[in-house]
């Protein structure tokens, strides 16, 4: 008998043992600043991965993804300050206020093309931005303008989501981050996902085919924004501070879509593979170099940016793909040949 | 009570001071505005020839500035002769710019008509000069001392600041040379030529790419007349580009993409725009009422006050 590995179940192998990898870290992680980075990492992934929905699948270029960062983060956070209201629950109410702003700024923005569409996105996200910083009050809420909000220390509450541990929140965000990956994978592979993907590429050949291309981008951008707000609430209970500049800012939205672009937009690995690679750099270059040269993580920022956009129009994930796939063979053709031993 | 005395010569005072403050404001509000419309001329020479919104453009004009900074600082020219170097310099730095990084990707993308992977690389442009920058020169605010810096005259009954009305001769100046260069010359038919049509011209002998470099390369200069008409009143810092950035590509867009005198007077109707209404509040909310204004365009008129009709 032959006990061979077909390339159908390394794949799920190796998934599965990368799932376990990640679940089992916290365990060898014991540093706080480390699982702070990989919850960070995790976190940006996750963005990523939502923001992909559309500026991916969709083929457009949103770069006023932060808004609803900003929104989820503080409709929950407002909500929990005032009628005492689990973030849990808050989340989800942020997330589909995000989800209906987003529906009703993607209805006008989407007939637009190319540079005006990511123009756009940039006006309406800065245009929230300079609202929350003027406001101080709206009706009983407290926005409390530039200076943000502070959420207070409750000690460990799982009702709360607040948690003196850092390995609580890494369990929640890869959670999330799996479900969005999973979302994202169930997206590309059902008829949503070819409209998509269609819409983008050559809008009116798909039009003329019959897909409602501005009703699927607009479904996708709901769904983009829902997801994106309630990585804000997680962002918010990390933290328990947050201001204007930081989660409402033009840099959280470019940082998004660089991470998307460098990874490889429209696939599902390359948001994590951007993070990856991102991530790490922008970190420690953070924590050893900008003492004695302030900004040189943004300069490595761009380099890679450039670079990758030079020669790896589509992203890491085009070489790092084919290097699995290299891997993956050997290690089916390796395992057959043992197994054919056996037998 | 202040603002409705009850009697009327009272009545009639204050509302003299409030023309008055709207007036002068208004003027200010034109003198700043015609250099934001100065600085968004690069940008949407660039837009009209090469179909891509350089978000580099607010650090070129950072690179402009800093240039116009150090020659001032050093040898303490005055700050309009300084144009005589900035200016080529700041020529063949778009000009290699656009030659070594943007042109690769364009080459890449040759069939699409408005290439998004392009935007990306001027944006990588953009973090690696703002950032550059930051180490080289530091974070502070710096202000060089011209024998400009702070005069003024008087125009009738309102105060003109004499740097900043250069700065309006000076966006007027450029606009126009820049009309004549596109009408009269050779090169400039050639620039217009693959503006309205890249594969005709092409097919015409026109070297897209060189044409390319060249518009890049006069975008670049026009936001080092700009830089250096900033100079004298205006201070610099590792991130002044962003100021501009973002007002750019709302005047571009208000003067229609690509319009040379769309570009001037949208940046005036947003300079006096900010001027106005940062009198009767908080000059912070004035900027979200550019952007309200500008979304307001978009969905209203995408082509802008003056733009063509295009198919973006």
């Amino acid at each position: 008998m032959k006990i061979g590995l077909n390339r159908k179940a390394t794949n799920y192998l190796l998934l599965f043992l990368a799932i376990i990898f990640v679940f089992i870290l916290p365990l060898f992680l014991k540093s706080p600043t480390y699982l702070q980075i990989m919850i960070l990492l995790f976190f940006y992934a996750y963005l990523t991965t939502s923001w992909n929905l559309v500026g991916g699948f969709a083929g457009v270029l949103p770069l006023g993804h932060s808004a609803f960062v900003g929104i989820g983060a503080y409709t929950s956070t407002i909500l929990y300050l005032h009628y005492g209201l689990s973030p849990w629950i808050g989340m989800f109410a942020g997330g589909l206020l995000a989800a209906l702003v987003g529906v009703i700024i993607g209805k006008p923005t989407f007939q637009m093309r190319g540079a005006y569409f990511a123009l756009t996105t940039i006006a309406i996200g800065e245009g929230i931005r300079v609202m929350v910083e003027n406001i101080n009050k709206i009706g009983p809420f407290t926005v409390n303008g530039p200076r943000g909000l502070l959420i207070p220390l409750t000690g460990t509450s799982f009702v709360n989501f607040q948690f003196l541990s850092k390995i609580p929140y890494y369990y929640i965000i890869l959670t999330m981050l799996i479900i969005v990956l999973g979302i994202t994978y169930i997206i590309s592979r059902r008829r949503i996902g070819y409209y998509l993907a269609g819409g983008g590429e050559e809008p009116e050949a798909a039009q003329a085919l019959g897909v409602n291309v501005a009703k699927y981008k607009l479904i996708a951008m709901a769904i983009s924004c829902f997801l994106t707000a309630l990585a804000g609430t997680f962002y918010a209970q990390l933290m328990l501070y947050f201001y204007p500049k930081g989660i409402l800012g033009l840099d959280l939205s470019f940082e998004i879509a660089f991470i998307a672009l460098i990874g490889g937009r429209g696939t599902i690995a390359g948001p994590i593979l951007g993070a990856l690679v991102l991530r790490p750099v922008n970190e420690f270059s953070r924590i050893y170099l900008s003492g004695f040269l302030p900004g040189l993580h943004l300069v490595i920022f761009g380099l890679i940016l450039i670079i990758v956009m030079i020669y790896l129009p589509r992203g890491l994930q085009e070489p790092l793909s084919k290097v699995y796939n290299w891997f993956a063979d050997k290690l089916v053709a390796s395992f057959s040949f043992k197994g054919a031993e056996k037998g | 009570m202040l603002l409705a005395p009850s009697k009327p010569f009272l009545r009639n005072r204050v509302k003299e001071v409030i023309m008055d403050l709207i007036l002068q404001a208004t003027v200010n509000g034109i003198l700043m505005g015609s250099i934001y419309g100065l600085t968004a001329l690069g940008l949407t020479l660039i837009f009209g020839v090469i179909k891509v919104i350089n978000f580099a453009h607010g650090s070129l004009l950072m690179v402009g500035m800093y240039t116009a900074y150090w020659l001032i600082l050093l040898t303490g020219i005055n700050p309009y002769l300084a144009l005589i170097v900035v200016v080529p310099l700041l020529f063949f730095f778009g000009y290699y710019m656009q030659e070594i990084v943007i042109k690769p990707v364009f080459k890449a993308e040759r069939d699409v008509r408005e290439p998004i992977t392009v935007i990306i690389v001027t944006t990588g442009v953009w973090y690696v000069l703002d950032n550059l920058s930051l180490i080289l020169f530091g974070a502070e605010y710096r202000v060089v001392k011209t024998s400009l810096s702070g005069k003024t005259f008087l125009l009738g009954e309102l105060i003109v600041s004499t740097p900043k009305f250069y700065g309006f001769v000076a966006t007027i100046v450029t606009a126009v040379l820049l009309y004549w260069f596109l009408k009269k010359t050779r090169m400039g038919k050639a620039i217009m030529a693959t503006s309205f049509d890249r594969d005709a011209a092409s097919l015409m002998g026109i070297n897209q790419y060189r044409i390319y470099n060249i518009a890049f390369g006069i975008g670049t200069a026009t936001a080092g007349v700009a830089g250096c008409v900033l100079i004298p009143f205006y201070y610099v810092f590792p991130t002044v580009g962003v100021i501009f950035d973002i007002r750019c590509f709302i005047i571009v867009v208000l003067g229609g993409l690509g319009s040379i005198h769309g570009a001037v007077l949208g940046g005036i109707i947003i300079g006096v725009i900010e001027s106005v209404f940062a009198q009767f509040m908080a000059s912070t909310w004035t900027e979200g009422i550019i952007y309200a204004i500008f979304i307001l365009i978009l969905f209203i008129k995408p082509s802008g006050l003056f733009g063509a009709r295009q198919d973006w």
